[in-house]
């Protein structure tokens, strides 16, 4: 035994070095993981750390986090930022085992509304002077949606208008195709897309697939159509239940939407499996090849971000524009920052980042669009990104993203319904019963 | 032991055990509480949901029933196949001189954490023929693309067109190419294990039924099978506990979407993002369920094996 014991015990020892020094490596990172240098300068007071949970990652964080630097600066105040698509399952768990952030920025209201009808948020007024720049600076529709029994528990940064269809200008110039405007209906939609079939081109691309959302683009297609063809009170009808999902109204929408992703030839994809197999933003580029693979994508706003990063030769308004989806009315998203306690540092971090001097940071960077009415108007950086600002204020109908008002499992089975009923129209009745049979 | 305190043992085996009393019995007496639960477990609902799982009222939402096949067809299939081809390289590999390097060709994936893994498929089974190496292999082929992780087609459409074009639940091209990953990534555990239960049967006897006359497949019918049959009971064991774990695989890839949900990530997905704890547990329950026979018998197994001690 004392043999094997001289020869395996120096072994087990280094072991269980190793073991503690990786623990000890691993317990030292922030809890936010994905977050860059946050070092606060040491002459600074220290009000502590925020921790925000968030769904940014990539170009978007290195934003934010340029955002926040100069609340940094000034308090020496440290952001723990944690991003991650899978938002609504790390908040359920964290506020479940009584450990929630203490902000938290997700893209839908869903679970928003949820949390704060159960007590759990601070509301904004426990802040000194918050609620008071909020009902100040932001546009009376977004400080209702932040409103829960009366009283204000969120505010919204980072919207994005979900009523653009993209396409290349030079294409259509030189095929004597005209862009449709607002006052166009849906009927002008398909006639410009027989036009561009015609031409021998697919007039339409289109990608389903996301990352734990697969299924999304087509609810926005859907909503958008809602809210054109229905109006409305009928979009608002589905958001609050008194108009079911099987009503005609919702039906007639999803039956357009199939006109566009299923008659033959329409899509670049060319069936409902690749469209579904297809990624959302590999789906947004085939209008910009060259040549070109398809005429016209529809996507938020947000996707000039992409084409931008993919084509950077692209120049803004010339190699890249949209038009808006005919009707008139515009749905759009935004994330909602809301926080589950009212401390000095939640309250400072709050207080700056609701501010338009933080955010002018962000829309300066691009690919972002404020709410806040101190954001001055020009200071877009291209002229896209000027149009689509425009967009979701001058709107004259504005509702927000459907499936992320209403959230939880309405919104995952509404997002699977889509993938189903291009798989096979055929069931599309029994798909709205299934959606409605969730609320 | 002569001499020692009775309660000596007890006190090496306490942070042991309460480290299970936390982290394993807990957990699992709450979630059979929950499972009798509501939503927000606060009220009392009785089997309701169990009731739920039977019925499977919202099939868009949270499909049961085709998690619970999905589980069976992974149960079968996967633990199949992975023992199958396991036994199959196990004894060719004994008979080649590079078997070490075999062997440890084949072992290598079992060394990345499933969820890289999944990755990595991912990108393999991609619909475009420039990322996806799987459909860039078809297209060389001349066939055309298939979406491997969107389609609930039958699955020999994906290489010849002959019907049926669809075939019932479970047996869908997606769950076939998410298996085909978890053999890709488990047969070489199965193969080292198996080829040295293989080694441990005398050489001598396999000389003797050589000299008798014996054809290869007899050897391995007469003599091989029946003595390895412990390693492979063991082996399979091990596989089908790991089968019913399978979340990790099958979120990363799908999501569990396109009717690929096993019961793992279907219990993810009711209690935290639909956030109905009740139906959550009682899912985890019916897992747990399916495993305690497979407990049971690998415990009395090793019980049997004391006692020959």
């Amino acid at each position: 035994m004392t043999r094997y014991s001289s020869r395996i015990f120096p072994f087990l020892l280094l072991l269980l070095a190793g073991v503690a020094l990786t623990f000890a490596a691993c317990n030292d990172d922030d809890d936010g993981g994905d977050d860059g240098p946050t070092d606060a300068p040491t002459d600074a007071p220290d009000i502590g750390s925020v921790d925000v949970l968030g769904i940014w990652g990539d170009d978007e964080l290195t934003s934010f986090e340029a955002l926040v630097k100069p609340w940094e600066d000034s308090t020496g105040g440290d952001l723990s930022f944690l991003g991650t698509r899978d938002i609504t399952a790390q908040l359920t768990t964290r506020v479940e085992g009584n450990n929630p952030p203490d902000v938290a920025i997700p893209a839908e209201i869903g679970l928003f509304q949820d949390f704060a009808a159960e007590g759990l948020l601070a509301p904004l007024s426990e802040c000194p002077g918050l609620e008071a720049k909020i009902t100040a600076n932001y546009p009376d529709g977004f400080v209702d949606l932040g409103t829960v029994d009366g009283t204000l528990y969120g505010f919204f940064m980072k919207a994005d208008t979900k009523g653009t269809i993209f396409y290349d200008p030079a294409y259509f110039a030189a095929n004597n195709l005209t862009p449709l405007t607002a006052d166009s209906s849906f009927a002008d939609l398909i006639a410009l897309s027989d036009e561009i079939l015609a031409l021998g081109l697919p007039p339409w691309s289109m990608g389903q697939g996301a990352n734990g959302g697969t299924g999304f683009p087509g609810t926005d297609f859907i909503q958008q159509i809602l809210l054109n063809e229905a109006g409305g009170d009928a979009y608002d009808g589905v958001i609050d239940g008194s108009v079911p999902f099987t009503d005609a109204d919702v039906k007639d929408a999803w039956e357009k939407f199939g006109q566009i992703a299923l008659t033959d030839g329409y899509t670049s994809q060319g069936s409902a499996d690749v469209i579904n197999a297809t990624n959302f933003q590999d789906g947004v580029f085939p209008p910009f090849e060259d040549p070109p693979e398809a005429a016209m994508t529809y996507m938020g706003g947000f996707a000039s971000g992409f084409i931008a990063d993919q084509f950077p030769n692209a120049v803004a308004g010339t190699d890249y524009d949209f038009f808006p989806f005919p009707g008139g009315g515009v749905t759009g998203g935004s994330n909602i920052v809301y926080a589950f306690n009212s401390d000095p540092t939640t309250c400072s971090f709050l207080d700056h980042i609701a501010s338009a001097d933080a955010q002018q940071i962000w829309v300066d960077l691009g690919g972002f669009t404020s709410v806040n009415s101190n954001v001055d108007a020009s200071s877009y950086p291209d002229v896209v990104a000027q149009a689509q600002a425009e967009q979701l204020t001058t709107a004259e109908t504005f509702r927000f993203d459907l499936d992320d008002a209403i959230g939880g499992d309405l919104q995952s089975t509404f997002f699977t319904g889509v993938t189903s009923y291009l798989a096979d129209p055929s069931t599309l009745d029994s798909i709205l019963a299934d959606i409605e049979a969730v609320r | 032991m002569i001499g020692r305190a009775w309660w000596i043992p007890w006190l090496w085996l306490a942070p042991t055990l309460a480290l299970l009393g936390v982290f394993l019995v807990y957990p699992s007496v709450d979630t059979v509480r929950r499972s009798f639960l509501d939503e927000r477990s606060d009220n009392f609902v009785g089997l309701d949901n169990y009731q739920f799982i039977i019925d499977n009222p919202t099939p868009l939402s949270l499909d049961t029933h085709a998690a619970l096949l999905n589980n069976l067809l992974w149960l079968t299939m996967f633990t199949a196949v992975c023992v199958g081809l396991g036994l199959l390289m196990a004894i060719l590999t004994a008979r080649v001189r590079y078997e070490a390097a075999a062997k440890a060709a084949i072992f290598v994936p079992m060394a990345i954490s499933f969820v890289a893994v999944s990755v990595i498929w991912r990108f393999m089974y991609d619909i475009q023929t420039d990322v996806g190496t799987v459909n860039a292999v078809f297209a060389e082929l001349g066939k055309d693309p298939v979406a491997w992780l969107i389609s609930t087609e039958a699955p020999q459409k994906a290489f010849l067109d002959v019907p049926p074009n669809d075939t019932p639940s479970p047996f869908q091209v997606n769950n076939f190419a998410l298996i085909a990953v978890g053999v890709w990534n488990w047969t070489g555990f199965t193969l080292v294990i198996l080829s040295a239960g293989l080694k441990s049967i005398s050489k001598d006897l396999m000389e003797a039924a050589r000299v008798d006359g014996a054809g290869e497949w007899q050897i391995f019918r007469r003599i091989t099978l029946p003595l390895m049959l412990p390693t492979i009971i063991v082996v399979t064991t091990t596989l089908v506990i790991q089968t019913l774990k399978t979340f990790d695989l099958v979120w990363v890839m799908t999501g569990g979407a396109f009717k690929t949900d096993v019961v793992a990530t279907l219990f993810f997905k009711a209690a935290f993002i639909n956030r109905d704890f009740g139906v959550g547990a009682a899912l985890a329950v019916v897992l747990m369920a399916f495993v305690v026979p497979i407990m049971l018998i690998s415990i009395r197994r090793f019980q049997v094996q004391e006692e020959i001690r």
